[in-house]
């Protein structure tokens, strides 16, 4: 069967070992150790292309491990970079900062208006100053009066004295004039302090208009203040909690490409098995250079005795004994 | 101050995932690709723990611990063998050598980094 199909491989190799066998032994022997250097022959083609396969599955792992490598040592250096979330810590003591600085404003703001409802309150007493003169003004002016219907007493009674009174007569006009100029005093005085009164009461009144103005200020400035602290909250808020959620990608990721990192430790296992492969062919196929047909189940057997001692893992002899597997033994420690 | 481990493995793959994981650990790692350049490590720099595989071209690790636990500066360093052998008598070989502990290939990063702190010198 197995030179049935050596016969049927159009390899050139193949069938030129099998034409320039050794023609020594009986027509069937030799026909028989035709077969066999044949198919011994095939073993170093064998093994070259195991010895291929295995130095390009080593040499792409390789490479897919090292790319693996630097991808992870990407993500931690990205990882430093972001840090830890601590960001949203400082971003809301720094918001803390900055409500407390901008309420001392706010502050500053509402001390400046009450010095200057203090100033208006000053202000408004002089109101009461200025009645008290408005009294004083009028009470000037009942003088003059007072006087003036004196004077005029004082002018009859001269006159009624005749030429005796002349004299008297001139010092009633005079006291006339006197109190008509009081009364003129008095009255000058009474509207001027009406006018100082109106001022003033015009200056209480504009001050309450500023006063409800300036309330509104700082009321407007307050929430203004506080609304712009509240976006910064929130948007230093929504940043943390992005840069956070992205940290948590990337060391999943990073997590996960560990993981096939350690899937990858396959090559050195296939390798090694591979390499006992390719070590075992070529060592048969040295033997079998000088080993006649009668002799080949021997060398086979002492070459699978052979083959059992070089094993390195379990699945290897598992195999040798024909049981099926493709479990891989899992990570374990011995301590000595 | 870094813990300094040799690393002895002729797989680029393992070297690769066994030192990310050294690395990420805190560990400074010195790498060499067989047991020969393994011993060539050995200069006289301070290395706090080895960890070598078992199967390799040149100095295999079996053949580098009897030189490592012969060498004046090095044969009290604890030595880990890190292979895909989980045969008994290849370990008892390993133990009968000087090493510390046995891990079989593949192996978890976790479970070699555990038995690293456990052995490693201070």
């Amino acid at each position: 069967m197995l030179a049935v199909d050596v016969m049927e491989l159009s390899d050139p190799n193949v069938l030129d070992v099998l034409q320039t066998a050794d023609g020594s032994d009986s027509e069937s022997g030799a026909a028989q150790g035709t077969t066999i250097d044949g198919v011994f022959s095939l073993l170093p083609i064998w093994s070259r292309q195991v010895e291929t396969s295995r130095i390009q599955t080593e040499d792409a792992i390789v490479a897919l491990t090292a790319r693996f490598s630097q991808i992870v040592q990407r993500i931690e250096a990205a990882l430093n970079i972001s840090g830890t979330g601590s960001q949203q810590t400082d971003a809301h003591a720094e918001a803390e900062r900055s409500r407390k600085d901008l309420a001392l404003v706010v502050d500053a703001l509402k001390a400046i208006q009450l010095s200057r409802n203090e100033l208006v309150d000053q202000i408004r007493t002089l109101s009461n100053y200025t009645e008290e003169l408005h009294k004083m003004a009028t009470e000037v002016d009942q003088i003059g009066f007072r006087t003036n219907i004196l004077s005029l007493n004082a002018a009859i009674e001269a006159a009624h004295a005749g030429e005796s009174g002349k004299g008297f007569a001139v010092v009633a006009t005079e006291v006339r004039a006197l109190s008509n100029a009081a009364r003129d005093t008095g009255k000058q005085i009474s509207k001027k302090v009406g006018l100082i009164n109106d001022a003033l009461v015009r200056i209480g009144r504009t001050n309450e208009e500023v006063a409800a103005r300036d309330d509104q200020a700082v009321q407007a400035s307050d929430e203004r203040i506080r609304a712009v602290i509240a976006r910064f909250e929130s948007s230093t808020a929504s940043m943390a909690a992005a840069a956070q959620q992205s940290h948590q990608e990337s060391s999943a990721i990073k997590a996960q490409i560990c993981e096939s990192l350690v899937q990858l430790q396959f090559q050195d296992r296939v390798g090694q098995i591979l390499a006992q492969v390719v070590g075992s062919m070529n060592d048969l196929s040295d033997k079998a250079a000088n080993t006649t047909a009668g002799e080949a189940a021997q060398l086979a057997r002492q070459h699978a005795d052979q083959m059992m001692s070089s094993y390195t893992t379990e699945e290897q002899k598992l195999n040798h004994q024909g049981i099926e597997t493709n479990e891989v033994g899992h990570s374990a420690v011995t301590f000595f | 101050m870094a813990k300094r481990i040799l690393l002895v493995d002729d797989s680029a793959s393992v070297r690769t995932v066994a030192g990310i994981a050294l690395r990420g650990a805190g560990y400074e790692v010195v790498e060499a690709s067989n047991g020969q350049e393994g011993l060539s490590q050995l200069n006289g720099e301070r290395i706090h723990l080895i960890i070598s595989d078992v199967n390799m071209p040149v100095l295999d690790g079996i053949g580098f611990l009897k030189e490592v636990k012969k060498h004046p500066n090095y044969k009290f360093t604890p030595v880990i063998m890190l292979t895909t052998e989980a045969g008994e008598d290849k370990k008892q070989e390993g133990r009968a050598a000087g090493a510390k502990a046995w891990i079989t290939k593949p192996f978890q990063p976790a479970v070699m980094l555990e038995a690293v702190s456990k052995l490693v010198m201070a």
